[in-house]
């Protein structure tokens, strides 16, 4: 075959995957918020490292700076004395611990959860490592994992893509790095820490 | 042009774009995505520019290269052209479009995207060097080996055609 047969060949090939794409809803929205949200985070960083900064100052301060005497831990009227995060009892994620049935109840940058679809837009994770469910058109599938400290990856299998207001659990898991487990709450996390999903255990 | 007028204008060739590259529909909207945050967050300089579509379309190419790079990355498994959407074309081989389609998959992240800026954008060779920050002389033999690359494969897939 010669190059110009393949060069039209691959003209068409691209015009038509092109064409199977489907329309995508809400681009200018979530580019905005996502750079909104954005912004916000870092105005929150800025702020927690200003704390920071200062809690340091006031150490230094208390163990430079003078002669005062040693005094034990006062808690704050209302606060409870015994929490100590370093001492608190740390359950180790597993696959195990999401195994059930799950139905998002927020993903950042899709805003119609609750529309109905053809079919139920949840997500099932398995003991065993694998998912599966459905965007509301389409069946999902695939395996993930989980480490002890809430660390995740997910990888998607084929799927077809039949256009509806799809959930986008598949972007959610592949963009997903940390997960946060509590009792009837999945909160899915980006590599940076800024929460993309959260998820109810389903009744 | 305001941003929202750009993105109804143009957001979905991104996407488009982002798919023909990365051969997954969740993917290109991320790609999309990103490559329009980050036109947002300057898009007073992006505006001025003579070509603001140029310039979101190299965050867009460049940001998936990065993808690429980047030891998280991992190829997903492809996604199959939906029949149901592509435009109705009876004379088209689809058959043999589709091997082409899996064969593009097969090939490295750059030479995908230099054959996609070549053959679906309708770039020429200068100004995808340009645009990917590379010689006009990579893209051609990047192209080129590309390009071999794909005949290669398609002769090798006939052949098992023909002996099956």
């Amino acid at each position: 075959m010669s190059n110009p047969d393949l060069e039209d060949d691959l003209r068409g090939t691209l015009d038509r995957a092109a064409a199977s794409v489907p329309q995508a809803t809400g681009l200018s929205d979530r580019a905005t918020t996502g750079v909104q949200q954005a912004r916000r985070r870092t105005w929150m960083v800025s702020g927690v490292a200003a704390a920071a900064v200062a809690a340091v100052a006031i150490a230094g301060f208390a163990l430079t700076g003078g002669n005062t005497p040693e005094q034990p831990p006062v808690a704050a009227p209302g606060m409870p004395q015994s929490s100590n995060p370093t001492t608190a009892a740390v359950q180790p994620l597993s696959a195990k611990t999401i195994a059930g049935t799950w139905r998002a109840t927020q993903i950042t940058g899709t805003k119609s959860l609750k529309s109905a679809r053809p079919d139920d837009p949840i997500l099932v994770f398995k003991a065993d490592g694998t998912w599966s469910g459905s965007d509301g058109c389409n069946p999902l599938q695939g395996t993930f994992t989980i480490g002890q400290r809430g660390e995740f990856a997910a990888k998607s299998g084929p799927q077809h893509m039949i256009g509806c207001e799809n959930v986008p659990h598949t972007g959610v898991l592949q963009s997903a790095k940390r997960i946060e487990v509590t009792a009837d709450t999945l909160t899915f996390a980006a590599a940076d820490g800024h929460e993309l999903a959260r998820y109810a255990r389903a009744r | 042009m305001e941003f929202e007028e750009y993105v109804s204008a143009r957001g979905q060739e991104l996407v488009r774009l982002g798919f023909t590259v990365s051969g997954d529909y969740q993917r290109a909207e991320d790609l999309a995505q990103t490559a329009l945050m980050q036109a947002f967050r300057s898009w007073r300089k992006v505006r001025k520019a003579d070509d603001p579509h140029h310039y979101v379309r190299r965050i867009l190419v460049n940001e998936y290269l990065s993808m690429t790079r980047r030891r998280s990355f991992t190829e997903a498994p492809t996604a199959e052209i939906d029949p149901q959407s592509t435009v109705p074309d009876p004379a088209t081989g689809i058959v043999d479009s589709d091997d082409l389609w899996h064969a593009l998959q097969e090939l490295s992240a750059r030479e995908r995207v230099v054959l996609v800026l070549r053959y679906y954008q309708d770039l020429d060779d200068r100004t995808i060097a340009e645009l990917l920050g590379i010689k006009p002389s990579s893209v051609r033999s990047t192209a080129s080996r590309g390009l071999a690359t794909l005949r290669q494969t398609r002769q090798s897939n006939r052949v098992d055609e023909r002996l099956s």
